[in-house]
C-alpha cells in the first residue's frame, strides 16, 4: 500500500537509474518541497526565521561534511574553521562591492583552496591521525581569523552590509528563507546524484579501502584531494550564506571548534553517508535542546511548579544528551537510518518477515 | 504488557510531543498594563560562573516592584531562559522576545550581544549589553538601541590605574605595572588605555597573556615574579580568575598591590582561600553586600515571604548585586518613560526616551550617580575600588571616574569605524 512497489516495471536503463524509482517516494519528495517553498505563508515569522533558515544553512553544512566523512571516509574536525574561511571571504567581498553571486563562488574557492591544502595531509594519515591534522587546521584558521586584518582587531565583529542576490534583496525574511532553501536544495541535489556518478562511485572505493581502490585503478591520491576541494566548497559557500542570510555580523568565536563539533554530530546522529541524514541530524543537534528547554518551561508553568533557572536550565541537557545516546544505541547508523528501516517495513505491509 | 523497542519509541514520541506546547509561558498577564524584558543568558556554558546569581538579583528585584504595584500602573513581566552561548539558540530567543512584545533584551554575553547588535538597531529593542559586548556601544549616536548602562573595560582600566596613582601619592613616573589577560578580545580590550596612559603618566607596562580557559597559569606568574612588578592587573573570567589568584599568591606576589575587574567575586575567593586572597582589589561598579536598602526591602518583602528566585545565602554577593543595579536601571527607564508618555504605546523606542533620560539615579544610595543621555550610553563611568579583607570587599575609595578622554577618544574611535565600516 505504501512505497508500493507492484506494477512498477522498468523497461528501460534510465527508468531503473533514476532518483526515485518509486512513484510514492516521488510523491512524498514533491509533497514535502511544496510544504517547504509554502512554509513562509503558513509558518509564522517566528519559526520561520528561528527554526527554518538555520535548519536550512545547518543542513547544507552537515550535507557538504557528509560527502567527506560519510562519502568518502575522511574524518574532518575542522569544518568550523572551513565555513569561516568561506564566510569571511566573502563578507569581505561583499563589502568591497562584489555581488553576492560571486563573492559567494569566491568564498567557497577560497576555503576549497585552504582546506585541501589541509586536507592533503589525508594523503599520507588516516582515521585518528587524520582527525588531529584537521583539528590542527581548525586552531591554525582560528589564529589567522583572530588578526586584525581579518576580523578587524579585538572588538571583531564584522557587519555585513545590505545585500541582494540575483536581483534580489536579501532584507525581508520570505526573501531570506527562499534563497536559504535554494542554495541547500541544490547542495542536496548534488549529493543525490553524486552517488550515480564514476565520482561518487570512486568516493566509495577510497572510502571502503584506499589501497584496494589503488590497485582497481582508482587513484586515491586524486579522489582524497578532490573530496576535501568539493566538501570545503560546499563549506564555504554555506559559510556565505551563514553570514549573510542568518548571523548578519560575523566574529571570529562563531566558527570555532564547537560548530566543527556540531556539524560533526548531525552527520554522525543523522546518519553517515546518507543525504536525509544531514537535515534530520541538524533538526535535532539544533532544535532538541530549544524544544527541550521551552517545553520544560512550559511545563513547569503549567503545572505550576517552581523549579530553580539553573536546575530547569540543566535539565534540558541532560534529557538532550540522554536522547542522543538512546538514538545511537537504538540505531547506531543515525537518524536516515531509522526512517530507512520504517520504509523498509512499509515495503512489505501488511505482510512481514518472519521475527524471532 | 511486553515493552518492546517500538512501543518504547512510540510512547517516548508521543510524551516528547504533548509537552511541546509552545506559546504557553506568559499569558497571564495579557489584561493588565505590562512591559515585558527578555533575558535569555547563559546558564549552562561559558558566563555560568555570573549568570545565576546575576539572574537571581534581576528577577528579585523585579519581583520587589511589582509587589509594590509596578511602575505608574505596569507590571514588569521578565522572561528567563539559557542560550547557552549559542547563536542559533540566541537569535530564537530573540526572535521569541519580538514576537511577545519585549521592548527590552539582556543577552548577558559578549558573542550573543555582538551577533544581535545589528537586528536590535534594526528592530529598535533595547539592547542591554552590561558587562559584556562592545565597549563602543556607550557612543548613542551610533549606537541608539544598544545600552550598556554600565563601565565598560576601558574605564575599568582607568578606574584601576587611577587608583594605582592614587596609591603612590599620584606619581606612577617610572613604575612598573603587569598586566596578566586572558588570551581572547576581551583579555586584550584594555590594552590601548593602558597604552596610552603609560605614555601619559610615564609608567612602564609589561603584558603577560595566558592561553584560554586558564585554568593553568603556572608558567606566566614565575615570570611575573621576576618582572619586579609595582602592580599587578589581572583580567580573565571565572575560572582564569580564581587560577591568576592562587598563582599570584603561590609565587609571593603582594596581595594588596593586585587589583582586578569587576569579575571578581566572593564564591571566587571561596576558591582561592578566603585568608589567601587578603588585600587582593577589584573594581565595585555598585555597592556589595547586604547594606543597601534595595538588598534589605528585598530580603524582608520578596525573600522573607518565600518569593525569592533562588537561595538566600546568594543575596547581596557581589553579581547577585550586579543584577540588581542592571535592573534598577531598567525598571528606573521604565519610570522615565511612563513620565514622559504615560500611556505608551509600550514599545521598544518608548523604552529608549525613558532610558535615555535616566539622570543621577543612585537606586537609594546603592549606585554612583549615573546619567544615561542619548549621547552616553556608559552612564557616566563611576565606579570605586574595594578591597578583600578576608571576609567582605570593604571599599576604599568613594565613588570617581577617571581618564574619561582617553577612553572616550577610544569609543568614538571604534564607534566612527563601526559607522564608517560596519566593523
Amino acid at each position: 500500500m505504501f512505497y508500493r512497489r507492484a506494477g512498477i516495471r522498468h523497461t528501460r536503463y534510465e527508468d531503473e537509474r533514476q532518483l526515485f524509482p518509486l512513484t510514492f517516494d516521488r510523491v512524498l519528495i514533491i509533497a514535502i518541497l511544496v510544504l517547504l517553498l509554502s512554509a513562509p505563508f503558513w509558518v509564522e515569522r517566528l519559526y520561520l526565521v528561528g527554526y527554518m533558515v538555520p535548519w536550512l544553512i545547518w543542513s547544507g553544512a552537515a550535507l557538504g561534511l557528509n560527502l567527506l566523512m560519510g562519502g568518502a571516509g575522511q574524518i574532518h574536525l575542522g569544518y568550523g574553521a572551513v565555513i569561516g574561511i568561506g564566510a569571511y571571504t566573502s563578507v569581505h567581498l561583499v563589502r568591497f562591492g562584489v555581488p553576492l553571486e560571486l563573492a559567494m563562488i569566491a568564498g567557497g574557492l577560497m576555503s576549497a583552496l585552504i582546506g585541501s591544502i589541509f586536507g592533503a595531509a589525508a594523503l599520507r594519515v588516516k582515521g585518528i591521525y587524520l582527525a588531529m591534522a584537521t583539528l590542527a587546521m581548525q586552531y591554525i584558521v582560528d589564529f589567522f581569523t583572530q588578526t586584525k586584518i581579518i576580523s578587524g582587531g579585538s572588538l571583531a565583529t564584522l557587519q555585513v552590509p545590505p545585500v541582494s542576490f540575483l536581483g534580489i534583496s536579501l532584507k525581508g525574511d520570505v526573501a531570506t528563507y527562499y534563497f536559504c532553501f535554494g542554495v541547500t536544495f541544490l547542495i542536496a541535489l548534488y549529493m543525490l546524484n553524486i552517488r550515480r556518478t564514476s565520482f561518487g562511485r570512486a568516493l566509495a572505493a577510497v572510502r571502503e579501502k584506499d589501497y584496494a581502490a589503488q590497485i582497481l585503478g582508482v587513484s586515491t591520491y586524486r579522489y582524497k584531494l578532490l573530496a576535501f576541494w568539493v566538501s570545503s566548497f560546499i563549506g564555504g559557500v554555506v559559510g556565505s550564506v551563514l553570514a549573510v542570510a542568518y548571523l548578519r555580523a560575523i566574529s571570529p568565536d562563531q566558527f570555532h571548534l564547537e560548530l566543527s563539533v556540531q556539524l560533526l554530530a548531525m552527520v554522525i546522529v543523522g546518519g553517515l553517508g546518507s543525504v536525509l541524514g544531514p537535515f534530520l541530524g541538524a533538526a535535532l543537534i539544533l532544535f532538541a535542546p530549544i524544544v527541550l528547554n521551552n517545553a520544560l518551561g512550559a511545563a513547569a508553568s503549567a503545572f505550576g511548579t517552581d523549579i530553580p533557572i539553573d536546575l530547569r536550565a540543566h535539565m534540558p541537557l541532560l534529557a538532550y544528551g540522554l536522547m542522543i545516546v538512546l538514538f545511537l544505541l537504538y540505531e547506531p547508523l543515525g537518524l536516515a537510518k531509522i526512517y530507512d528501516n520504517f520504509r523498509k517495513y512499509l515495503l512489505v505491509w501488511p505482510f512481514r518477515h518472519a521475527q524471532k | 504488557m511486553e515493552m518492546n523497542r517500538r512501543k518504547f519509541l512510540a510512547s517516548t514520541a508521543g510524551a516528547a510531543a504533548a509537552f511541546t506546547v509552545p506559546g504557553m509561558t506568559g499569558q497571564v498577564f495579557a489584561q493588565e498594563k505590562i512591559v515585558r524584558f527578555s533575558f535569555p543568558q547563559d546558564f549552562t556554558k561559558i558566563y555560568t560562573f555570573v549568570t545565576s546569581e546575576y539572574s537571581q538579583g534581576q528577577r528579585d528585584y523585579i519581583t520587589l516592584v511589582n509587589e509594590r504595584g509596578g511602575i505608574g500602573g505596569y507590571k514588569i513581566i521578565a522572561d528567563v531562559s539559557d542560550h547557552a552561548n549559542d547563536l542559533p539558540r540566541a537569535i530564537e530567543a530573540y526572535e521569541r522576545a519580538k514576537r511577545e512584545g519585549a521592548v527590552l533584551i539582556d543577552p548577558l554575553s559578549t558573542p550573543v550581544a555582538r551577533a544581535l547588535v545589528p537586528r536590535a538597531l534594526e528592530d529598535k529593542i533595547n539592547l542591554i549589553t552590561a558587562y559584556s559586548g562592545r565597549s563602543d556601544a556607550a557612543d548613542g549616536t551610533v549606537f541608539p538601541y544598544v545600552l550598556p548602562l554600565s563601565i565598560n573595560y576601558w574605564t575599568q582600566a582607568a578606574l584601576i590605574i587611577e587608583n594605582f596613582r592614587k596609591m603612590e601619592k599620584g606619581d606612577l613616573k617610572g613604575k612598573k605595572i603587569v598586566f596578566v589577560h586572558i588570551d581572547t578580545p576581551f583579555g586584550k580590550e584594555p590594552l590601548p588605555i593602558l597604552d596610552v596612559l603609560s605614555k601619559r603618566l610615564g609608567f612602564t607596562l609589561q603584558t603577560f597573556p595566558y592561553t584560554p580557559p586558564g585554568n593553568d597559569q603556572s608558567a606566566i606568574w614565575p615570570q611575573v615574579r621576576r618582572a619586579q612588578p609595582d602592580f599587578v592587573i589581572f583580567w580573565g573570567a571565572g575560572v582564569g580568575q580564581t587560577v591568576a589568584l592562587t598563582e599570584a599568591f603561590r609565587n609571593g606576589l603582594k596581595m594588596d598591590r593586585v587589583s582586578s575587574s569587576v569579575w571578581l567575586s566572593e564564591s571566587d575567593m571561596d576558591v582561592v582561600g578566603r585568608a589567601n586572597a587578603k588585600g587582593v582589589m577589584k573594581v565595585e561598579p555598585c555597592v556589595g553586600g547586604r547594606s543597601p536598602k534595595i538588598i534589605k526591602d528585598i530580603l524582608s518583602d520578596v525573600v522573607g515571604k518565600g518569593k525569592g528566585a533562588g537561595p538566600e545565602n546568594k543575596v547581596g554577593t557581589g553579581y547577585y548585586n550586579y543584577g540588581v543595579q542592571m535592573a534598577s536601571l531598567m525598571v528606573e527607564g521604565v519610570r522615565m518613560a511612563v513620565q514622559k508618555a504615560p500611556n505608551g504605546p509600550v514599545t521598544g523606542a518608548w523604552l529608549n526616551e525613558g532610558l535615555t533620560s535616566i539622570k543621577d539615579f543612585t537606586a537609594e544610595g546603592m549606585l554612583p550617580p549615573t546619567t544615561v543621555t542619548k549621547a552616553d550610553h556608559q552612564g557616566g563611568g563611576m565606579g570605586r575600588i574595594a578591597r578583600w579583607d578576608g571576609d567582605k570587599f570593604v571599599p576604599v575609595t568613594d565613588w570617581y571616574t577617571a581618564f574619561q578622554d582617553v577612553v572616550w577618544d577610544e569609543i568614538r574611535k571604534y564607534a566612527e569605524e563601526f559607522k564608517k565600516t560596519g566593523k
